[in-house]
């Protein structure tokens, strides 16, 4: 496709590379299809999941034993407090998750796990205490969140079409990020018809596809079958090469030990 | 092959140390990472490792023309390279090892 | 451009709710069926009937993209790009209710203004669209918006139109203009229609903005 380092361009400009420096890197990346003698889409897929894989492999520090060095803080909660009424839900949470990072936040039910994500994507507002958190962000919901009428496509130019993407490029994003949970969306088939699983797939998709730096996951894997569940912890762990924070609410403990930090909310209601 | 998530972790390493023998440019190196048998490596893992090493300046880029296509970006590695490639070296070599003593023949190890 | 891409989304999925479609559609001909003897009576009621299906079908359209909303914003678009595109798809499914069924009256109905008919059912569509989504965005259940919208329907077809309440009720304008339609008159109706439609145009989507601005802002965090 001759458009192709056109969009590449775009694509790193809108992931925040300076102009000029975009510039460069499409021309270089045109010549390196040209070492190959071939056309950069065969050597390198789609333009813009080559921005980004580009973008992030830019981010990761150099050679093996710096792999695991973090990168910058993506989310820090300060202090943060929530209270309904008279009713403390949680209080004095501190929380620093850094690129590259995942952080699990764990409690009881009813201990305002939800409220502390909801908290973190910005959409409630704390009662107490300081967020600083990066301005991409992707959020996934425990359930609901997708349009039961709307097929995955549909969805996938929606959600596109909020983050500025034009519909083409916003359904391919879609289809390759659901590829990687090894999911091929039906086409016409509304969401309603899609089994439990599927359709927090579908969530995953939507919470990725604008390409944020950080993560909000809440139990994304229910009705993730054994396959599904291991691909993905799979894609938590390729979040992480890639340089992005993760944070995930899960009441799965043996799932811990891949993880960065812990945050414990407690009991029911209790006070941490 | 190796599979790939090693090679992610030894990309780097190994890149270094071939610009080490000798500058050349990225057709270049993965050819003769393939020929070595460590792996044959996709363009979309190669160019954004040499990048890498140029942005972090463990690599300097030299462009010069070539007799077929368009010119080639030439990478020769950098005192600051050479300081991370010895010592990532040594400590590849004690993982090797260790690695070896554990995998290898039973009548070696222990 | 994210609004017409709400806009067109928002049409195909109240395109595949065949049911429901179906019923709101027939809604407004069942009204007019049923005192079709009598010109004035069954236009009104027709008329009175698009505004209720249009205002429930968008009521249905706005409770249904509750989980979608928030997350749309996340993805950075903003409230006025989501609320416009819903009012742009609902108005332009409303129209095109009014023009069906003003064929049909035409054909049916002995008219003296045939284009005030036009005129009434287009207005009471174009306003039905911001009234639904206030209503939706008052009360979440769509049981309870329904039941709300219904009586307000019941008393604006039973109330004095001459009257304080009917005045304030957000169909006037239909009985306004579909009086000068039916009866004729002077045309002052039809001015004083299009201006009491136009002030609960502005009232009921000014409104629904407002909540929704309150009910979607997200809260806007420094840097680290």
């Amino acid at each position: 496709m001759s458009d192709w380092p056109a969009r590449f361009e775009e694509e790193l400009v809108r992931l925040g590379l300076q102009p000029a420096r975009a510039r460069r890197l499409s021309a270089e990346t045109a010549e390196q299809a040209g070492e190959h003698g071939t056309d950069p889409d065969r050597l390198f897929g789609p333009a813009h999941l080559y921005a980004r894989h580009l973008v992030t492999e830019l981010r990761a520090p150099a050679l093996v034993s710096e792999r695991h060095v973090s990168g910058p803080v993506m989310l820090r909660l300060a202090g943060v407090g929530k209270r309904y009424r008279r009713r403390t839900v949680f209080s004095g949470v501190d929380l620093t998750v850094r690129g590259g990072e995942v952080a699990a936040i764990v409690g009881a039910n009813g201990c305002g796990k939800s409220t502390l994500l909801r908290v973190c994507a910005g959409l409630i507002r704390p009662d107490a205490g300081t967020v600083h958190r990066t301005r991409r962000v992707g959020f996934v919901p425990q359930d609901g969140g997708t349009a039961s009428w709307l097929t995955a496509d549909e969805h996938f130019t929606l959600f596109g079409a909020a983050a500025g993407m034009v519909p083409r490029k916003a359904r391919s994003t879609g289809t390759h990020l659901a590829a990687r949970l090894a999911w091929r969306p039906a086409p016409g088939q509304p969401v309603q018809q899609l089994s439990g699983g599927t359709r927090q797939k579908l969530n995953l998709v939507l919470g990725e596809l604008h390409g944020p730096d950080l993560l909000l996951l809440d139990e994304p894997y229910q009705g993730f079958d054994q396959g599904s569940y291991l691909d993905f912890w799979q894609q938590v762990r390729a979040w992480r090469e890639a340089g992005r924070a993760v944070v995930v609410v899960t009441h799965l403990l043996h799932e811990l030990q891949n993880v960065d930090h812990v945050l414990d909310l407690g009991a029911a209601g209790g006070n941490r | 092959m190796t599979p790939r998530p090693w090679l992610h972790g030894f990309l780097d390493l190994c890149l270094l140390a071939m610009l080490r023998d000798q500058p050349d440019y990225g057709y270049g190196l993965a050819h003769r990472l393939a020929v070595a048998g460590v792996a044959d490596v996709p363009g979309g893992t190669l160019y954004p490792a040499l990048l890498r090493l140029e942005q972090q300046g463990l690599a300097e880029p030299s462009w010069a023309p070539s007799d077929t296509g368009p010119r080639r970006k030439y990478y020769a590695i950098t005192p600051a390279g050479l300081d991370l490639l010895a010592a990532q070296a040594d400590e590849w070599r004690r993982f090797r090892d260790g690695v070896d003593s554990l995998v290898g023949s039973p009548e070696v190890a222990r | 451009m994210t609004a017409l891409v709400v806009a067109g989304l928002s049409a195909r999925e109240m395109s595949r709710r065949w049911t429901a479609l179906l019923l709101l559609i027939s809604l407004p001909l069942w009204f007019y069926l049923v005192r079709r003897d009598l010109t004035g009576q069954s236009i009104r009621m027709l008329a009175l009937g698009i505004g209720w299906a249009v205002s429930t079908l968008t009521l249905f359209v706005v409770n249904a993209s509750r989980g979608v909303d928030p997350r749309l914003r996340l993805s950075g678009a903003s409230v006025t790009s989501i609320i416009g595109g819903r009012l742009i798809a609902m108005t332009g499914a409303g129209a095109m209710l009014a023009l069906g069924y003003w064929a049909l009256a035409g054909f049916d109905q002995d008219l003296p203004h045939p284009w005030a008919a036009g005129l009434m059912m287009l207005v009471t569509a174009v306003v039905a669209a911001p009234f639904g989504s206030l209503v939706g965005a008052l009360l979440p259940r769509e049981l309870e918006g329904a039941l709300a919208l219904l009586s307000v329907c019941a008393v604006q077809m039973l109330a004095d139109p001459a009257g304080l309440v009917a005045k304030f009720m957000p169909f006037w304008s239909t009985r306004e203009i579909g009086t000068y339609a039916v009866d004729g008159g002077s045309t002052d109706m039809v001015w004083r229609g299009l201006a009491h439609a136009a002030v609960v145009w502005l009232f009921c989507a000014g409104l629904t903005l407002a909540v929704f601005a309150r009910r979607l802002r997200v809260a806007r965090y420094p840097e680290p």
